[in-house]
């Protein structure tokens, strides 16, 4: 545990577990981490990119999930960030034409700094991320410069686990520090933002729970 | 979110209701040249339903989508319980049968025995007897003028092709959200749950550019199907639809403008109930008619009437010769280049 925690500032305590302990959302390890509840809020319905989709969901009530607890260790050359939220029905897999998986997605500005968290980039300041989607075995590693245009990345060096229990979702999505994408290395501190899916609520796209303002995530 | 901007040609199609046969060559013609990869398995992008049904996806034009007075009206998704599965079917016990009652019988993926499926309610039909009526209703991505679905998509992930108005999914650019799905009226748009992607008709886009006609359209004995271009007043289309004016968009009160048109069904003389002949009377209701086929209908039905009426009195009529179409490749509009006389596509 680290000794004090500045409201929504993310540690990454640097630990010597190997990678795979890491990955592992319910290994020992990650007791050594400092878990920080982040407080969500729906994204706006007017900033959503289509005439249907913002009449559609007027009435229905959005960003299901309000708070996350956000975690992060980092070892020599990985680093792990946690995401845990309530699901007390998840959607593990799309079982049906029907149904939206659980998701959830950590946020990074591409060049690691001048973050537009909240309009999912621009074009001179694009943003990185890092996206689980439940029943998905590889994580998505996306680029975006702007609500709709998020891209994936055909090869990437993020992973991703995951584990439901007790009406709790842990997900890990870890990173080589020297991998493409948002520059992060020892000893520095990255904005970052989060967000999460809830399938069961109908959540995709930019229907979703976010952090309405950028932390700092703090990598030892 | 994109603006549809005019395309040069608008591709088009007309369905003549009163030649279909419901005999789903058309479908299974697209099924073979289209819908046999990974998770397309209960997937048929042209299927024909029997009106009046309950469609495919089940309630299928009572799930919302489209517009009305220029809004969006909101969707709901149908399940795989609405759509009906790719049965299996229990060959061994068929083919070496434990008793005298055995017979193919279609089992869902949990062994079950089917509850729904593509035209589920094809021998239900509407009307009593002696009143009754049944029609086929085929049905396949509408191309539409306004398309809900490319609206909807808040990734870009449809276009309406510049040369010929064709809608297309962009399955590179689709993450499988299904607003799409959700905002086509006729629910014409399948999900590929394995591969999280939205599929629908091509309107064999890759035959037309080698200007052979959609397979569909090909393939059907009923010489149902006519296509060609809206804009070019020499087509059939532009024929049937503009200057005829028997060739009617489906539910346009959806407000989407779709280039699929259909001419209306014209029904067997009603009785009445001293089982006379009752000319006055329609077998099916009227309606059921303007709600399905829009105001047009009357004009429609009545134009048809007479012209077979002119036609039967030793006549020439301009629109019994397209509707019959004596040579079919009249039927095929600018795409008349037979397949088997290409060179045969590789295979990616
Ligand atoms: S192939 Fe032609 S006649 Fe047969 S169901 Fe299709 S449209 Fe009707």
């Amino acid at each position: 545990m680290t000794s004090s925690v500045e409201a929504g500032v993310v540690g990454a305590r640097r630990v010597r577990a190997r990678g795979e302990a890491l990955l592992d959302p319910g290994s020992g390890e990650w007791s050594r981490a400092q878990e920080v509840a982040i407080p969500l809020v729906p994204t706006p319905l007017d900033r959503q990119p289509s005439a249907y989709v913002q009449v559609a969901w007027a009435d229905r009530p959005r960003g299901d999930i309000r708070e996350v607890g956000v975690a992060a260790l980092v070892n020599a050359g990985t680093l792990a960030v946690r995401l845990a939220w309530s699901a007390a029905r998840p959607n593990r897999f799309i079982s049906d034409v029907n149904v939206h998986p659980d998701a959830c997605a950590v946020l990074f500005p591409a060049n690691g700094s001048g973050f537009e968290y909240d309009s999912m980039g621009s074009p001179s300041r694009p943003v990185n991320g890092w996206h689980w989607r439940a029943g998905t075995e590889e994580p998505f590693a996306i680029t975006a410069t702007g609500i709709g245009t998020v891209a994936r990345a055909t090869e990437h060096d993020v992973k991703a686990a995951a584990r439901w229990s007790d009406g709790v979702w842990q997900v890990v999505l870890a990173r080589a520090l020297a991998a493409e994408g948002v520059p992060l290395s020892h000893d520095m501190t990255v904005p970052v933002a989060f967000a999460i899916w809830s399938g069961a609520a109908g959540e995709r796209a930019g229907l979703k729970s976010y952090s309405p303002r950028p932390h700092e995530l703090r990598i030892d | 979110m994109a603006s549809t901007q005019s395309p040069q040609h608008q591709f088009a199609m007309v369905f003549d209701l009163n030649k279909c046969l419901g005999c789903q060559t058309c479908t299974v013609a697209c099924k073979t040249q289209w819908t046999r990869g990974t998770g397309m398995e209960a997937m048929w992008w042209n299927i024909v339903n029997t009106m009046p049904g309950r469609g495919t996806p089940r309630d299928a034009f009572e799930l919302g989508g489209g517009y009305r007075d220029g809004e969006p009206v909101p969707g709901r998704l149908p399940g795989r319980a609405d759509w009906g599965e790719a049965w299996d079917f229990d060959y061994d016990e068929a083919f070496s049968p434990s008793s005298e009652s055995s017979y193919l019988r279609p089992r869902e993926h949990d062994g079950s025995a089917p509850r729904w499926g593509p035209n589920w309610d094809e021998d239900v039909g509407g009307g009593t007897y002696p009143n009754s009526y049944f029609f086929y209703l085929p049905l396949l991505c509408m191309n539409c003028t306004k398309p809900a679905c490319l609206e909807a998509c808040p990734r870009d992930s449809i276009y309406r092709r510049e040369e010929d108005g064709i809608i297309l999914v962009d399955e590179e650019r689709c993450h499988g959200y299904r607003f799409c799905l959700e905002a086509c009226p006729y629910k014409r748009i399948y999900f590929n749950e394995q591969r999280a992607i939205a599929q629908k008709c091509i309107s064999c886009y890759p035959r037309l550019e080698a200007g052979v006609a959609p397979a569909c359209v090909r393939q059907c004995p009923g010489r149902v199907r006519h296509v060609g271009h809206l804009d070019d007043p020499d087509s059939h289309i532009h024929k049937l639809v503009k200057k005829w004016k028997v060739a009617l968009p489906l539910r346009p009160d959806f407000e989407v403008e779709p280039n699929v048109f259909y001419i209306p069904p014209t029904m067997p003389t009603a009785f009445d109930e001293n089982g006379e002949f009752d000319e006055e009377a329609s077998r099916i209701p009227l309606k059921d008619l303007r709600k399905w086929f829009g105001p047009g209908v009357d004009h429609a039905l009545a134009t048809i009437e007479a012209e077979r009426e002119k036609v039967a009195g030793g006549g020439q009529s301009e629109l019994m010769d397209l509707l019959i179409s004596r040579n079919w490749q009249e039927l095929l509009g600018p795409y008349t280049e037979d397949p088997g006389e290409l060179p045969t596509p590789r295979r990616q």
